[in-house]
């Protein structure tokens, strides 16, 4: 098993009023909410977070890409790879992920990556995602392209990165007459990709053909059973068999050292994440055409909605975990079991309202007493 | 009323006919397609052969995937008046349909016998957005439409239709592969406009929510002979909520402005 410390860099400070004043923390909830000084500060904080969970152990440190959102602070995940390209030694550097759906230039994702990959050493993993609905509406890219810039981006960045040659591209979105980056990366094809999914099944297709990690987003363990079984299929009607570090279970984590501490803590981060973090209306989420028909007739029918489920209900859908770190051990084990294996664990431990001391010390918890348990887990033929 | 599919190359065209007389092509807005309202039908029986047909990805027309942007459906519908043999017709459109007629009559403004626009978009008129009906909550959308709303429809019992969800869908899917960028407005348009060569009637409902009246006013500007009107007590809803009066609206600019022989074509 495989462990990486995501930080979803919240800005968790939200009015009193928020729950009835808003209908979301992301695109039109006022900006006039931030307050920079104090965004420094979480910045800061932040990053210390990422840098101590490479030195306690964790194999990497995440992040991600998110606009116009008090829900996660990056824009830009590779300046904040950039950050700890140089902040770190050991630690995979995942950028979980850029974009690519709603970026005008994909070409300076790769460039980007590839600098990134220098820097660090050869440390960077590449993740790609469309991008959530609402950032369709806030960066005026047209949903209905989602899926064709997703996979036309894609295919220049992999063919930029590794192309023995300059070429030239013409496609659907996009139009390059030099393709020659400088400089190229320095992992041998080019750094891992990975993607996330939520059921599609082109997704889980495209991740067994291309042999990239499929990773889980937040549903309960039900939905996300069917998806992993969904990749392993995939793999299967392939040819082979899906090897399962390359299937990622993110989840919510938090430990403390007892039971107890754990949930009077780490339960207001949970629904701080659930109940105000991804509060969002449908139609920022599904703006028109950012699924096919089909697809959303099949979230529909699957009976997935918002994310208004109890602190109870959450706990018992694995759609967060927390204990003591026995608690947490054993829950994961037993999540293990009901996803059918998985690989690696992407743990979200800065997820809301923690303090600084709160997120360190169920980082280290984790690091010295949760992962040795998990360790042998979901290695190539342990399952 | 009659129901007719259109063969053109690229996927069939659903549509709606019915009266007798000079053709009228009516261009439907983002809500309407397929549906033969009192409208149609208090514009047929003052004499007109009115034809309304889907857009594509509405209705029950097909997808049309190679239309994307404003200047596809003008070809578009350049093909529907090919496939229907109407040489010039009446053409009138109401909100994005009014976009549609406008840009066709910029582009072939010798196929367009007369052009009436119903609260068209199409302009980019910054200092008067356009409402962002994609982010509204269906909930929301009669306050927005309407300046008198009905009352709430009854909450019918069990689960959703899922059909009617992703008919829906699959509509607005096909609205904001046109629409969503640029917003509803094609920046050159509102200089072409000065090419429209058919007498023209820009109408507007006074209380307009979502396409804000000074569009319709930039329009009636632009256009060489247009004439202005608004219908009060009325939102964009315009034949939705006051359908006798549009009828009778459009119907008068029509009779004033016939088709003569030598314009128009048999209409079939």
């Amino acid at each position: 098993m495989k462990f990486s410390f995501f930080h979803l860099m919240p800005y968790a400070k939200l009015p009193d009023d928020f729950d009835t004043a808003y209908s979301s923390t992301s695109l039109t909830y006022p900006n006039a909410n931030f307050d920079p000084a104090f965004g420094a500060s979480l910045y800061s904080r932040y990053l210390d977070e990422l840098e101590y969970a490479d030195q306690v152990g964790f194999d990497g440190i995440a992040v991600n890409e998110h606009h116009q959102s008090a829900y996660g602070l990056m824009p830009s995940p590779n300046l904040m790879a950039a950050a700890l390209a140089r902040r770190t030694s050991r630690a995979r550097i995942m950028v979980l992920g850029n974009a690519i759906g709603i970026r005008g230039n994909p070409l300076r994702v790769a460039e980007e990556i590839a600098m990134l990959d220098l820097m660090s050493g050869g440390r960077v993993d590449s993740g790609f995602v469309r991008g959530i609905g609402w950032e369709y509406f806030g960066h005026s890219v047209n949903p209905t392209k989602s899926r064709s810039r997703f996979d036309e981006a894609h295919d220049l960045i992999v063919k930029a990165w590794t192309s023995p040659e300059m070429f030239s591209w013409y496609g659907e979105n996009y139009e390059y007459r030099y393709v020659n980056i400088w400089p190229r990366p320095v992992q041998a094809p080019h750094p891992p990709i990975f993607i996330p999914g939520a059921g599609s099944t082109e997704t889980m297709r495209f991740c067994a053909e291309h042999r990239y990690t499929y990773m889980s987003v937040y549903a309960p363990v039900r939905i996300v059973r069917r998806w992993f079984d969904g990749y392993r299929q995939a793999a299967a009607d392939l040819g082979y068999v899906a090897d399962p570090e390359k299937i990622a279970f993110s989840v919510p984590i938090y430990v403390a050292d007892t039971d107890e501490k754990a949930h009077a803590e780490g339960r207001p981060a949970v629904e701080w994440l659930y109940h105000k973090g991804l509060r969002q209306t449908a139609e920022m989420v599904t703006p028109p055409g950012y699924m096919s028909p089909g697809s959303l007739r099949g979230v529909l029918a699957s009976g997935l909605r918002g994310f208004n489920a109890s602190y109870d209900d959450l706990l018992a859908g694995g759609q967060a975990v927390v204990g003591s770190p026995s608690s947490v051990a054993k829950r994961l084990g037993e999540l293990y079991d009901d996803l059918g294996g998985f690989g690696q664990i992407i743990g979200l431990f800065a997820i809301g309202p923690s303090t600084h001391e709160q997120v360190t010390r169920s980082t280290e918890l984790f690091a010295t007493e949760v992962m040795p348990v998990l360790r042998p887990l979901g290695t190539e033929g342990s399952a | 009323m009659t129901e007719e599919f259109l063969e053109l190359p690229g996927g069939r065209v659903h549509l709606l006919r019915g009266g007798t007389g000079e053709p009228v092509l009516f261009l439907h807005a983002a809500g309407g397609a397929g549906q033969w309202h009192p409208f149609h039908e208090l514009l047929a029986a003052s004499g007109f052969e009115v034809i309304a047909p889907d857009h594509p990805g509405f209705g029950k027309s097909d997808e049309f995937p190679e239309v994307e942007r404003i200047d596809d459906l003008v070809f578009h519908y350049l093909d529907v008046l090919d496939a229907l043999g109407l040489d010039r017709p009446h053409v009138v459109g109401g909100s994005f349909g009014g976009w549609i007629a406008a840009e066709l009559a910029v582009y072939a403004p010798h196929r367009i016998g007369s052009l009436t626009l119903l609260s068209a978009a199409g302009l980019r008129l910054p200092e008067h957005p356009v409402t962002d009906l994609f982010l509204l909550p269906p909930a929301q959308l009669p306050a927005v439409l309407f300046h008198a709303p009905p009352p709430p429809a009854p909450v019918p019992d069990g689960p959703p239709d899922l059909d009617a969800v992703i008919a829906a869908y699959r509509e607005a899917t096909a609205l904001a592969r046109f629409a969503w960028v640029p917003f509803f407005n094609d920046p050159k348009l509102e200089r072409r406009l000065r090419r429209i060569t058919a007498p023209a009637l820009v109408a507007a409902p006074s209380d307009d929510r979502v396409i804000p009246v000074e569009h319709a006013r930039r329009y009636a500007e632009r256009i060489p002979s247009a004439v202005y009107t608004e219908v009060p007590g009325c939102g964009h809803a315009m034949y939705f909520e006051r359908p006798a009066e549009f009828a009778q609206l459009v119907a008068a600019f029509l009779n004033a402005n016939p088709l003569t022989a030598a314009q128009s074509g048999d209409s079939r």
